[in-house]
């Protein structure tokens, strides 16, 4: 094992990204900040103007029952996050095929705390958006540049 | 079968007629009768028979005696036959006929043509079977193929499966193509909830491409006439989208319960300007009993707290507000009356809530700061309960040094928080507040080597993280619970500050948790194995309690591992495992394979535990079973079984069998699952679907098998989806 980046190795291959998210997307922004932290990439205000072009093909929330107990009641919740996405270049060849990205996680639930639960919930799902956005960045850095 | 729609046809008006025969005579200018092995075409359309009269002036044909006739891909065999080149006009006598549309066959009395795209079919029969001898068939006094409009339109039809007639309709119309269009679902017969039978014929409204109404009329032979209804939207105003879904059944007067019973679910969500969204999510039902008695899917029966919402959101740059109201309607369980143990418990309302978020990342040379400010009035419908008005404010700051192979990230939080209470115990104080600091400092390291485990070219990830938390005690038992619980140990919930979720409790802290994940990324970025192992430290015991009657915390933490990936393309897994080191027993463990070789063969097989946390039957110990699996060529099964190995109790089980014939699927289950503290839902159901009349193939079995059988595949996919 060696530290990440000793060897160079976590760099994006562009330059310049467009994110076609909605300005209200937490996702996008929390995606926005992360590139934003590796120096070399410039996030484009207009996708004709970016090297990249990150298009977000879908982005859904799903909430099911896990496990119920002896009464019939939920006592578990699977929160699934599913994301799909593909990545073009200027001239809008693939640079990544379109790509599914699911997270799940368990939450524990009981009825006597379903407020507690709510923000339990919200706290899952951006867990599972951070989670996401890393499996993005580490998509996006596998890129093979066009040659 | 393909299902593509009727594209425009070529004009062939001006094409040169050929017209072979062994004999001609007549006047070329006016009239050619022709005799033996005549053949007429022109284009795409053409004629053969033993005899034939083209009459020049009309443009027409009239011919006698093993006719055969095509037009664009279509095929008519039959007696006797007119028919008008230039209107495509005509009819043919007793005639087989196939269309190339959709490779729908049948025989009729009679065909008139009544243009090159339409053509009623009089007295005859209607199939999209293969052979001369089709599994099911319509038989009508008059069906009307639209191929222009793609659209079959039949009077009096009588369908016959196997011989059999199975049901007579006094009109119907299907599409050709088999897009979504509107028209009669695969009806469904069963017994519902508590035994009773019923028969369900829903009916599919395809209003526009983005909205829908689909009719269920359910008789339930024990209670009466059922409607049920839902309503699709989506769509685009100059603000920004919107869409929304809105269910709802009625019953009039129950012959068993003699009352009106009904349940809405409804849901929308719109802009109202590009950063402004407004939107309500609200359910609600008749009475306590209606999951038990109607209950025809396990979570419709397992969630008796009906939320009731309507908020609206605003999103500046660096900030957010939202405002909402909420309030849950109560289904308690029949059986609290005899043992109020069962109750289920009725939350606070939160009329209203205001929320706002303001934060920004990397100011003043690498600084993050946010701000989130709530204000709320708790409500309650029990007035013995204490109630109240809370303002809370967290206000946070952070300076986070972040490079690829490392992190170190200092936080300072203020958490300050003003109650103003009523209906609060004698002698207690109404007016509180609280202000508390924590300090947080996380940090990690991410090694990385080559690993050829999946695939060449593959990454070993190694970050080891740890986290450290103080906040001082402050006593907050006069603090009542509103909307707080403890949070549910999870990988997130390590690398947060408080152990509490909700604004009621900050708990003291001076721990260190410490974790190392473990991913393995294939060459192209993909995540196909994570493995992790966390654990948390208490230098001191947490005084504060949600309640007086939590247990005295540990020294020593929880320690968590999990473990989750895709093995090979056939085979996922997902498993974690929660101990609890103070009482050196297991907090909670679920271990779940998936299987899936192909398409339609799919075996789940899942156990999952957790301890009694909360109080009395909280935790659970199930076992889970389903999949998906060919028996034969044509037979599939579907089945799952639900196990509470705690209590000896079989929670939820369905079998289910579908056979797939070439031009139809039959579907029978049976489900039988825990409503209540003391009643269980036994419903079953068979299902017809018969491909091409009824083509989207939607409703209660197909989403029973896609609810409960994970990986679950509809047999005839290719059918239907528009």
């Amino acid at each position: 094992f060696q530290l990440r980046g000793s060897n160079g190795s976590y760099t994006m291959p562009f330059h310049s990204i467009y994110l076609g998210f909605p300005d209200t997307s937490a996702l996008g922004t929390e995606l926005k900040r992360n590139l934003r932290a590796s120096d070399q990439v410039v996030i484009a205000d207009k996708a004709t103007d970016a090297e990249a072009q990150f298009v977000l093909l879908g982005e859904s929330r799903n909430k099911s029952i896990l496990s119920l107990n002896s009464l019939g009641r939920v006592r578990e919740y699977l929160l699934t996050y599913t994301m799909s996405f593909t990545v073009r270049d200027a001239k809008g060849a693939e640079l990544v095929p379109p790509t599914q990205i699911s997270l799940r996680r368990n939450m524990a639930f009981d009825e006597t705390q379903v407020l507690a639960k709510e923000s339990e919930e919200a706290l899952l799902y951006r867990d599972m958006q951070a989670d996401l956005v890393q499996q993005i960045i580490r998509r996006l850095a596998s890129i093979k540049p066009a040659t | 079968q393909t299902a593509t729609p009727a594209s425009p046809r070529p004009d062939e008006q001006d094409l040169p007629i050929t017209m072979r025969a062994e004999e001609f005579d007549g006047r070329p200018d006016r009239i050619l009768n022709m005799v033996r092995n005549v053949e007429i075409t022109r284009g795409a359309t053409g004629v053969t028979a033993d005899t034939a009269c083209y009459r020049r002036v009309d443009d027409e044909v009239t011919a006698e005696g093993h006719i055969t006739m095509w037009r664009f891909g279509d095929r008519y065999k039959g007696d006797a036959l007119q028919l008008n080149l230039e209107t495509g006009k005509g009819w043919v006598l007793h005639p087989e006929y196939r269309l190339a549309l959709n490779n729908a066959q049948g025989k009729a009395q009679r065909i008139n043509f009544l243009g090159e795209d339409q053509a009623v079919v009089v007295d005859g029969t209607y199939s999209t079977c293969e052979g001369p001898d089709p599994d099911w068939y319509l038989k009508s006094s008059t069906l009307r193929l639209d191929q222009g409009r793609d659209v079959g339109t039949a009077g009096k039809t009588i369908i016959y499966f196997k011989d059999v007639p199975i049901i007579g309709l006094p009109a119907m119309s299907f599409s050709l193509s088999g897009a979504r269009r509107s028209g009669w679902l695969p009806p469904t017969l069963g017994a519902g909830s508590k035994g009773s039978a019923e028969l369900m014929v829903p009916y599919y409204f395809n209003i526009a491409p983005n909205r829908d109404l689909t009719v269920f009329p359910r008789y339930i032979f024990a209670r009466g006439l059922q409607l049920g209804a839902t309503g699709r939207y989506l769509g685009e105003t100059d603000r920004g989208p919107y869409h929304g879904e809105t269910h709802v059944e009625y019953l009039a007067n129950d012959r068993l319960a003699h009352r009106n019973r009904w349940w809405v679910d409804t849901l929308h969500n719109q802009f109202l300007a590009p950063n402004w969204t407004y939107g309500w999510n609200a359910h609600a039902a008749s009475d306590n009993e209606y999951p038990s008695d109607f209950s025809r899917t396990v979570a419709a029966s397992a969630e008796r707290q009906l939320l009731r919402e309507l908020r609206t959101d605003y999103y500046g740059k660096y900030w957010n507000l939202t405002a909402r109201v909420q309030s849950y309607q109560v289904l308690q369980d029949p059986g609290a009356v005899a043992n109020p143990d069962l109750t289920v418990a009725t939350p606070y309302n939160r009329l209203p809530t205001i929320n706002f978020h303001a934060g920004r990342y990397d100011v003043l040379g690498g600084f993050d700061w946010a701000v989130d400010a709530e204000a709320t009035r708790f409500t309650h419908p029990d007035d013995k309960q204490v109630q109240g008005d809370r303002a809370n404010m967290v206000a946070q700051v952070s300076y986070p040094w972040v490079h690829p192979g490392w992190f170190v990230t200092p936080k300072l939080m203020l958490h300050a928080t003003q109650y103003n209470l009523t209906h609060n115990a004698v002698g207690a104080d109404d007016k509180i507040s609280r202000v508390l600091p924590t300090f947080s400092l996380d940090s990690g390291l991410v090694f990385e080597r080559k690993s050829s485990l999946f695939g060449p070219d593959g990454t070993q990830t190694l970050e080891p993280r740890l986290f450290y938390v103080r906040t001082p005690y402050k006593d907050q038992a006069d603090i009542p619970n509103f909307d707080t619980g403890i949070a549910g140990f999870n990988y997130a919930q390590l690398f947060t500050e408080n152990r509490f979720v909700g604004a009621d409790k900050v708990s003291d802290a001076n721990q260190l948790t410490a974790a190392i994940v473990s991913r393995f990324i294939e060459s192209n970025g993909a995540e196909r194995l994570r493995l992790a192992v966390g654990s948390r430290y208490y230098f001191a015991d947490p005084r504060v309690r949600l309640n007086a009657n939590e247990q005295s915390n540990q020294k020593r933490s929880d320690a968590l591992v999990a473990a989750s990936g895709r093995i090979s393309e056939s085979w996922t897994f997902d498993s974690g495992v929660q101990y609890d080191a103070q009482a050196r027993s297991l907090y909670s463990s679920n271990v779940g394979m998936q299987w899936q070789p192909a398409p339609m063969k799919v075996l789940n097989v899942e156990y999952r535990f957790q301890r009694d946390t909360f109080g009395l039957a909280n935790g659970f110990r199930n076992a889970d079973v389903s999949g998906q699996w060919p028996l034969s060529q044509r037979w599939y099964g579907v089945s799952r079984v639900s196990y509470s190995v705690r209590d000896r109790k079989l929670l939820e089980s369905l079998v289910g069998l579908e056979y797939k014939a070439d031009c139809w699927v039959f579907r029978m289950g049976a489900q039988r699952f825990v409503t209540a503290a003391q009643t269980v839902s036994t419903t079953s159901f068979f299902q017809l679907e018969l491909n091409g009349l009824s083509r989207l193939g939607f409703g209660n079995a197909l989403d029973t098998f896609n609810k409960s059988i994970p990986g679950y595949t509809r047999l005839n996919t290719n059918v239907g989806r528009p």
